[in-house]
C-alpha cells in the first residue's frame, strides 16, 4: 500500500494531488464497507483516539466518532466547556495531560488558527485538524470532494462555484485548496464584507461578485453556512437582503447546469442560503455529504495511523 | 535553561587596544583609546577589541520593564542588564501597564531604578527616561496631572500601547498638555478598526483566516492626530510606524509646518508578514509586522530621513503566555539584546554608519531629551560587524525569552558594553 506523504492533516494546503487520491480511493472502500450489514473494522484496534473539541460541534464530533468506532478504536470525547480548561489549564498543558494517557491520535477543534500545528509541534500524537478558526477544515474539504467524484465521476475539469460567507469560512479554504489540486475549476463568491479582501495568494481560483455569473457554468454548488455567531455586527444589512440577493433559489438554480449538484456543509439555514425547495429537492446530495463524512474520517485516521491491518479494509 | 551569565566589573578607566573608534564621522582604527566611566576606584582595564567596531552606546524608545504590578513577568534588575548587555546607556519608559499619571508615580518610578553602587554590576545611572501618561489610568476620559507630571520630570506624554483616544478627548489632553510644552507620543491605532485583530490585514491573514488589522486603523488614527496638532499647534510623535502610508502623513505634515517626529519598530524593519505562515507566536507584536511592501516602505522613511529613529519596544512576555497558539498569545517581543547585532550591517548598507548611528543613538535620545551627556560619553558598545552569532536563551536577561530571533543566526556579534563605569562582556 502506498503511504501517505503527510504525517498529520493540518489542512489541504500543500498537500498533494498523491496524498489526496489516497485518501479518497481509502474513503471509497470505506463508503462501500458501510453499505454493508456490517460495518465495523478492526483497522484501529488497540489505538486511542481522542476527540479535543474546544468549539461546539455536533455533526463533525460525531462523524469522527462513529468513524473512528468504525474502525474499532477506543474513543475519548474531551469537551471544553466541561474540563480543565475551564478551570485555566493552557493549551499545552491540557495535550500534555492527555498524552500522558498513552493516547495514539488527537482530533481538535479550535477557534484558533494553528492550533492542530501547534499541538503537533508539542506532542508525539498523529494530530487530525477538525477545523482551527477560519482557517481550515479539511475532512469537510475531502468529504466534499468524495461527494463530487461520486455523482460527477471526476473534479478534473469540474466547475465548483462556493457561495457565502468566505471570509470566516475554513471550509472555503480548505476546499479551494483541495479541489484546485486535484484538477477543478474553483469560483468563489459571496457579499463584498464576507470575502477575503487580499486574495493575491488564493489567485489560482475565480473571485466572481455576481451569483448569477458565479452560477452559470458551476457542476456543482457548495452553499456556505451563514456564520451568524462569527460575524460582526454591520457585515449584512439582513437575512432577507441576503438570501435574495446570494441565497440558492430556484430562480437561480434556474441559470445553472441542468445536471449540477447543489451541497451544504450543514448545519443549513433554511430559507437564507437554501431554499428548503433545493435543500431537499433532486439537485441536493447534502446527506450523502454526511454519510461521505464518515468514510472520509475513517480513510484519513486510517491512512495517518499507518494504514496497519490494510487487508481488513 | 539559563546559564551563561556575562561577565561585568566596575572599571573607572578601560583602554580598549585595536579600536575602530567612532570619531564623529567615520570609524578609525587606532591602536589605543581610553575611556573614562563614572566611579571613584582606581580599577581599569586593558582590553582588545580585535578590529572591531567602537561606537556610542545606544538608546532605546519603547522599554518596559513591568514593575512593580508584573514582577513575576521582569524586573528593573532585567531590564538594566539587558541594556548592558545591547549596549543601551539610556531609554523612554512607557509603561503598558502601570499608568504614570501622577507625580508620585513618576517619583516612585524614578525611585524604583537601581542605585549606584559600585561594586554592584547592576548599579546604574542609566539615563532612562519616563513618559506620563495623558489620561488617568489610561483608555479613559479624565485628564492626567500632567502639569505635575512635566514638572517632576516626564519626557512627553503618552498612555503606554493604546489606541488614540475618541476625538474629543483627544483634543482636550493635547490642549491642556500644551501648556507643558512636551511632546505627545502616540501610537497611531483606531480602537474600532483594530477591534480583534491581532495580524497585519493581508494576503497573509487572509489566506490563513486569521483576523487582521489594516493599515488605514494606522493611518486614520494618524491623520487624526495630526489634524488635532496641526490645529493646537502641540508636538507629536508617532510610534512604531508599520507603513509607508502613514509616513506620507508625517512628510505631508512637515510640509505644512507640524511638528511631527518618528519612529519604527525593530522587528517591522527585519520581517514582513510572511513570517506568519509559521504560526509562531513569537512573531506576534503589536502594532503588527506588516507586508514587504510596508517594510520596503519604512526602509525608504530610514533612507529619506522621515524616521526620526528606530524603536526597540521591548516587552517581557511569560513563556506560559508565548506557548500558545497564535492568537492566543500574549504580543510583544524583547529587543534590546539582539537588536544592534540583527540590524547593524543592514542599516549601514542603506544609510551608512553616521545615520545608522543616530537612528540608534542620538535620534531616540533626542526624543527623550537624554542625549550623551557628560556621564555617557564615554560609553560604548564594541561590535564585531562580521562575526555571526546564534541567539540562544541565555543571551536575554530576566527568565524571559521571547523574540522572534531566538534561534537564528544574527550577522554580528556584541563583544562587550562599557556603560557607566561598567564593562560587560559577552
Amino acid at each position: 500500500m502506498s503511504a501517505l506523504e503527510i504525517k498529520h492533516l493540518f489542512g489541504l494546503r500543500g498537500v498533494s494531488k498523491h496524498d489526496i487520491r489516497l485518501i479518497l480511493d481509502h474513503a471509497k472502500q470505506f463508503r462501500e464497507i458501510l453499505e454493508r450489514p456490517v460495518k465495523k473494522v478492526p483497522s484501529l484496534r488497540g489505538m486511542t483516539v481522542v476527540n479535543l473539541f474546544f468549539e461546539n460541534s455536533t455533526r463533525t464530533r460525531t462523524s469522527f466518532e462513529l468513524a473512528e468506532k468504525r474502525l474499532s478504536a477506543d474513543t475519548v470525547n474531551f469537551a471544553s466547556s466541561n474540563s480543565s480548561v475551564k478551570k485555566g489549564e493552557t493549551l499545552v498543558d491540557t495535550l500534555r495531560n492527555i498524552e500522558a494517557m498513552k493516547i495514539d491520535i488527537v482530533v481538535v477543534r479550535h477557534k484558533g488558527t494553528g492550533v492542530p500545528k501547534f499541538l503537533a509541534d508539542n506532542s508525539n500524537a498523529i494530530i487530525v485538524n477538525a477545523g482551527d478558526g477560519a482557517h481550515e477544515h479539511p475532512t469537510q474539504a475531502l468529504l466534499d470532494m468524495l461527494t463530487i467524484e461520486e455523482k460527477l465521476g471526476t473534479l478534473e475539469g469540474k466547475n465548483v462555484t462556493i457561495i457565502g460567507d468566505i471570509r470566516h469560512s475554513r471550509v472555503a479554504r480548505s476546499n479551494l485548496w483541495g479541489m484546485s489540486t486535484m484538477g477543478a475549476h474553483v469560483t468563489l463568491c459571496g457579499p463584498s464584507t464576507l470575502v477575503p479582501r487580499n486574495t493575491e495568494l488564493m489567485n489560482h481560483v475565480t473571485w466572481e461578485p455576481d451569483v448569477r455569473k458565479a452560477v452559470a457554468n458551476a457542476d456543482a454548488i457548495i452553499a456556505l453556512r451563514l456564520q451568524k455567531e462569527r460575524m460582526d455586527d454591520a457585515l449584512l444589512p439582513s437575512m432577507r437582503e441576503y438570501r435574495n440577493t446570494f441565497g440558492i433559489t430556484e430562480e437561480l438554480l434556474a441559470k445553472a447546469k441542468d445536471k449540477v449538484i447543489i451541497m451544504h456543509p450543514g448545519p443549513i439555514n433554511r430559507g437564507v442560503e437554501l431554499d428548503s425547495d433545493i435543500a431537499d429537492g433532486e439537485h441536493s446530495v447534502i446527506l450523502d455529504q454526511v454519510t461521505n463524512g464518515v468514510a472520509v474520517r475513517m480513510a484519513v485516521l486510517f491512512l495517518l495511523a499507518g494504514g496497519r491491518n490494510n487487508e481488513n479494509a | 535553561m539559563k546559564m551563561r551569565k556575562p561577565n561585568k566589573e566596575f572599571y573607572s578607566k578601560v583602554v580598549l587596544k585595536n579600536a575602530k573608534f567612532w570619531n564623529g564621522n567615520a570609524f578609525e582604527l587606532r591602536d589605543e583609546v581610553c575611556l573614562i566611566g563614572a566611579g571613584n576606584n582606581e580599577d581599569s582595564l586593558e582590553y582588545d577589541s580585535n578590529g572591531a567596531l567602537v561606537m556610542p552606546a545606544l538608546f532605546a524608545l519603547g522599554i518596559d520593564f513591568m514593575e512593580p504590578l508584573r514582577d513575576d513577568v521582569y524586573t528593573y534588575v532585567d531590564g538594566v542588564e539587558a541594556m548592558r548587555r545591547g549596549g543601551f546607556y539610556g531609554g523612554l519608559y512607557e509603561s503598558a501597564a502601570n499608568p504614570i499619571d501622577d507625580a508620585d508615580k513618576l517619583t516612585a518610578a524614578i525611585n524604583r531604578r537601581p542605585v549606584d553602587e559600585p561594586g554592584n554590576p547592576y548599579g546604574s545611572s542609566l539615563a532612562i527616561r519616563f513618559l506620563g501618561a495623558y489620561s488617568k489610568g489610561f483608555g479613559t476620559d479624565s485628564l492626567a496631572e500632567m502639569m505635575e507630571l512635566a514638572q517632576t520630570g516626564v519626557a512627553g506624554f503618552g498612555d503606554g500601547n493604546a489606541a488614540i483616544p475618541h476625538s474629543r478627548f483627544l483634543r482636550l489632553a493635547m490642549e491642556y498638555g500644551k501648556m507643558t510644552g512636551k511632546r505627545f507620543f502616540f501610537q497611531p491605532m483606531d480602537k474600532t478598526l483594530r477591534k480583534s485583530g491581532c495580524v497585519h490585514e493581508g494576503a497573509y491573514s487572509d489566506m490563513l483566516g486569521m483576523k487582521g488589522i489594516p493599515r488605514i486603523a494606522e493611518t486614520i488614527a494618524a491623520y487624526t492626530v495630526l489634524e488635532t496638532a496641526r490645529f493646537l499647534q502641540v508636538p507629536v510623535h508617532f510610534k512604531q510606524v508599520t507603513c509607508g502610508e502613514t509616513l506620507d502623513l508625517v512628510r505631508d505634515a512637515r510640509k505644512k509646518g507640524i511638528d511631527v517626529t518618528c519612529d519604527v519598530g525593530l522587528y517591522h524593519l527585519l520581517f514582513d508578514d510572511s513570517c506568519l505562515e509559521t504560526l509562531d507566536s513569537a512573531y506576534h507584536i503589536l502594532p503588527p509586522i506588516r507586508s514587504a511592501v510596508d517594510r520596503d516602505a519604512l526602509w525608504q522613511g530610514i533612507v529619506d530621513g522621515t524616521v526620526n529613529a528606530i524603536s526597540m519596544n521591548h516587552a517581557p512576555v511569560l513563556r506560559q503566555d508565548k506557548v500558545v497558539n497564535f492568537e492566543d498569545s500574549v504580543p510583544g517581543a524583547l529587543s534590546l539584546e539582539v537588536a544592534l547585532p540583527a540590524i547593524w550591517n543592514k542599516l549601514v548598507a542603506k544609510v551608512g554608519e553616521a545615520r545608522a548611528i543616530e537612528l540608534l543613538s542620538t535620534g531616540p535620545a533626542r526624543l527623550a531629551n537624554a542625549v550623551h551627556g557628560k556621564n555617557h560619553g564615554d560609553d560604548v558598545v564594541i561590535l564585531a560587524a562580521d562575526k555571526p552569532h546564534k541567539v540562544v536563551e541565555s543571551d536575554f536577561a530576566g527568565h524571559v525569552c521571547n523574540s522572534p530571533l531566538l534561534g537564528k543566526e544574527l550577522p554580528s556579534s556584541i563583544l562587550a558594553t562599557y556603560i557607566n563605569g561598567v564593562f560587560t562582556q559577552l
